[in-house]
């Protein structure tokens, strides 16, 4: 008898503590809705800010700034927690689902997914409040972000205002280009590149001609459905046909070009396993690599790098959903208090006061003054150091030392060049081929980066990617987003 | 029952506070987890109640999120590449730790013997992000020393991270240059408790080295050599992360031979942010893990009962 009771005791006694425990948790969740609910606050309330970026010294210092000049307007303080950018996607897919107290939240197509974290319920719907408190918001930015960012209807978050079009532009290391008199006035294909490229592997053995990581995917004339998922749509397209990017002859004939280059060793031979080339950019051994562009782009890669750089496009300016939906700040759907955090992101995005405080920092401190609208970084500056296109509004921001009087008007020029992209506006539903979806996933991780950067050859892995990609269900989930976007196209197109 | 409940407790109080700590930790990080499989059934969806909430309020979808693993070959790949490497490493681990052990217990001069074990042994403790870097010093494919070595010798530099083949036995070599150092210690410190004497008296009666391994200190290291085994086995089914991720440094073309339960559960995670279809992976690897340390317990218990774990 004595030794079952004592270990149905211990069962007994562990079963009691774990219900004490999860009753805990019930019990505390309970009381943040209570409070919720009470509405008319006297005391100010703390919104707590999520945001992408490597963390800052000075954060909490200029928060506490912040918050006086946001007390004051709006009666709430800011607490802002910064997660750096390689792990943003991932602690912020757990600090989400495990339900962790916050406010606003960073989010983008490419960073924290946008539509996706809307659909599984991340964000609130914000269609009321931003009509109720976000008039400002309104009035200000450009219309086209918010229909943009709309997901099946209804907004979730406010995008910055900032460049509205993508363009791939072929950035060039000008050092080298002036030292081997090259002359990039003609380049504008992948292929095109060639002559140079052979120049400086030639000349310069020490260089990595063409500078790529495995994030890299060749510049074609689709839009994707999904960031740098296989499903994609042409631009000039008119039949609105979804299909696999892998079995364009565009895709075809680039990665054959791709991997012509790595074999000529034009390509770094680890391409398609590092994380960026970083390394590259900060010793100058590069001639040439792709990037996304926006007005005055040189001027900034030059002060990053400390040479200068030039660039020509490789694109169009397309106005994409991807490119829309590049920097938003969300409310969380556990915000406690939603109606002050929209009142927040209006007075970010409508006041300079407070929009160059959260990007600059504390004038005297991180700044100084030089002109009405232009400012200087002091030594303090490097202590907060924030990247300006994530946090809201760029066109109320200070200029820089060098930038041109009219850095802002050259935005808006750039903006109104840009061209819609056939499915703007169209976001693709996967939830009904979630199970494909991942077993997709998993397949372009094997194969996607060692294809795009031209490591392997694709007349012989690209018809095994294809097959792999047939066999996760591709077809089905373009099956689906045809007849997604069919019924779009029905309703917004005639 | 209540009253003789709680006499009990007193009666063992110090036992109990014993185990308690054990208890608690246990209680945390394996039986509160266990609630969160519900999540392998779930489409999980966020609500702002928290997690418990969303857990229990996410849509029910059976066994749907297990169909991406058998849809295609992913779950066949997987677990046979956690199985077939765990083996190689039980295995080749078990010789290579042993025989080391056995050599250093040879070596006379002590002071290089633990020269030698200290050199051994240092490798477990690096970091596998380190030892991943070391591997890529080698096997780099543009300043990589073995390529270096290759070349010079007029041989065609080989693409270390596109080159499936290789793999299996890099992962290897490079599991056993981190543990067997490690391992060999649990067998030398046996061997250095068996009775001298004996080897005295095989050594009268004309044994020669071979001979005395053979049938002294094999024998008498057969225990432990069960009981490390058996331990190894239980955790078949748990594959290495930091050797399978770190070492071959992610790379996509390599995945038919290195991607094994762990990694594939976390790309999957990290990819889709699917919670429901990555605890579906994790149980799948639970329940399979669960079968296998049954059945060779059981095959132990046929075998030689007193060396079983239960």
């Amino acid at each position: 008898m004595g030794k079952s009771t004592k270990s149905f005791g211990l069962l007994s006694a562990a079963l009691l503590s774990f219900s004490l425990v999860l009753g805990g948790c019930g019990g505390g969740n309970g009381n943040g809705n209570a409070a919720d609910s009470g509405g008319g606050s006297e005391k100010p309330v703390e919104l707590i800010w999520y945001t992408i970026g490597t963390p800052q010294k000075d954060v909490d210092t200029v928060m506490e700034k912040v918050s006086e000049y946001t007390k004051e307007k709006i009666n709430a303080t800011v607490k802002m927690k910064m997660i750096d950018w390689g792990d943003y996607q991932q602690k912020m897919q757990v600090l989400v689902a495990s339900g962790e107290p916050m406010d606003i939240i960073f989010t983008s197509a490419g960073g924290f997914d946008y539509v996706q974290n809307a659909r599984k319920g991340a964000f609130l719907q914000i269609d009321d409040l931003l009509q109720k408190y976000g008039k400002g918001i309104i009035d200000t930015i450009d219309p086209a972000f918010l229909s943009g960012s709309k997901v099946d209807g209804h907004n979730y978050g406010i995008p910055a205002n900032k460049e509205l079009p993508q363009q791939d532009v072929w950035r060039f290391n000008k050092n080298l280009l002036d030292k081997y008199n090259l002359d990039i006035s003609n380049v504008r294909s992948l292929e095109s590149l060639e002559p140079l490229l052979k120049t400086i592997k030639e000349k310069e053995p020490n260089v990595t001609p063409f500078g790529l990581d495995k994030n890299h995917v060749p510049t074609v004339p689709y839009d994707f459905l999904i960031t740098n998922m296989p499903m994609a749509v042409k631009l000039d397209t008119t039949d609105y046909k979804v299909v696999n990017i892998l079995e364009t002859d565009e895709m075809k004939k680039a990665l054959r070009t791709m991997h012509k280059y790595y074999k000529a060793g034009y390509i770094s031979p680890e391409a398609a396993t590092v994380g960026s080339t970083n390394d590259l950019t900060k010793s100058g051994n590069w001639l040439v690599d792709r990037a996304q562009t926006q007005p005055l782009a040189e001027n900034l890669w030059a002060a990053a790098y400390g040479y200068p750089v030039v660039s020509t496009p490789a694109s169009d300016p397309i106005i994409t959903n991807a490119s829309v939906q590049g920097s938003i700040m969300a409310i969380s759907a556990n915000s406690e208090h939603p109606e002050k955090a929209m009142e927040f992101l209006n007075l970010l995005n409508t006041d300079p006061v407070l929009r160059n405080m959260v990007d600059s920092g504390i004038e005297g401190v991180h700044y100084e003054k030089i002109g009405e609208n232009r400012i200087r970084n002091l030594e303090a500056a490097k202590n907060y150091d924030m990247p300006s296109y994530s946090l809201g509004n760029n066109m109320i921001l200070y200029l820089n030392e060098n930038d041109p009087d009219d850095k802002w008007e050259q935005f808006k020029a750039f903006n109104a060049k840009g061209v819609p992209s056939p499915i703007l506006g169209f976001n693709f539903d996967s939830t009904k081929v979630a199970t494909e979806m991942a077993a997709i996933q998993n397949v372009k991780e094997q194969y996607w980066s060692s294809l795009m950067t031209g490591t392997v050859d694709p007349d012989e892995y690209l018809p095994i990617a294809i097959e792999k990609f047939k066999a996760a269900g591709l077809d089905k989930v373009i099956a689906e987003a045809q007849a997604q976007l069919d019924a779009w196209v029905a309703e917004n197109k005639k | 029952m209540a009253g003789s409940f709680f006499r009990n407790l007193i009666r063992n109080r110090a036992m109990l506070l014993m185990v308690l700590p054990g208890a608690v930790w246990f209680l945390f990080f394996s039986y509160m987890p266990l609630i969160g499989t519900i999540a392998a059934f779930k489409e999980y969806r966020f609500s702002r109640q928290g997690f418990w909430y969303s857990l229990t309020h996410s849509k029910n979808v059976g066994w749907d999120n297990f169909k991406y693993l058998f849809n295609t070959d992913a779950a066949y790949t997987i677990t046979r590449n956690t199985l077939l490497y765990n083996i190689a490493f039980i295995f080749l681990g078990l010789v290579f730790s042993v025989a080391l052990a056995i050599i250093l217990s040879e070596i006379v001069n002590k002071r290089m013997a633990k020269l030698y074990q200290t050199g051994m042994f240092l490798p477990y403790f690096l970091s596998w992000v380190i030892v991943g870097y070391f591997a890529f010093s080698f096997l780099s494919m543009d300043r990589g020393l073995l390529n270096h070595t290759l070349e010079s010798f007029g041989i065609d530099s080989i693409q270390w991270y596109n080159e499936p083949k290789y793999w299996p036995f890099i992962l290897i070599f490079v599991s056993l240059w981190k543990s067997a150092g490690y391992n060999s210690v649990v067998y030398l410190a046996s061997i250095m408790g068996i009775d001298k004497s004996l080897y005295e008296a095989a050594m009268i009666d004309g044994a020669n080295k071979w001979q005395q391994i053979r049938n002294i200190t094999l024998p008498l290291l057969k225990p432990i050599i069960i009981i490390m085994t058996l331990l190894a086995v239980g955790r078949i089914f748990y594959a290495d992360f930091g050797l399978f991720y770190n070492v071959p440094r992610d790379s996509g073309t390599l995945y038919s031979v290195t991607n094994v339960i762990d990694t594939y559960v976390y790309r999957g995670l990290k990819t889709t942010g699917e919670i429901g279809m990555s605890t579906a992976a994790g149980l799948y690897q639970s329940v399979v893990g669960f079968i296998l340390v049954m059945v060779s317990n059981f095959i132990v218990r046929k075998i030689d009962k007193d060396s079983a774990l239960f």
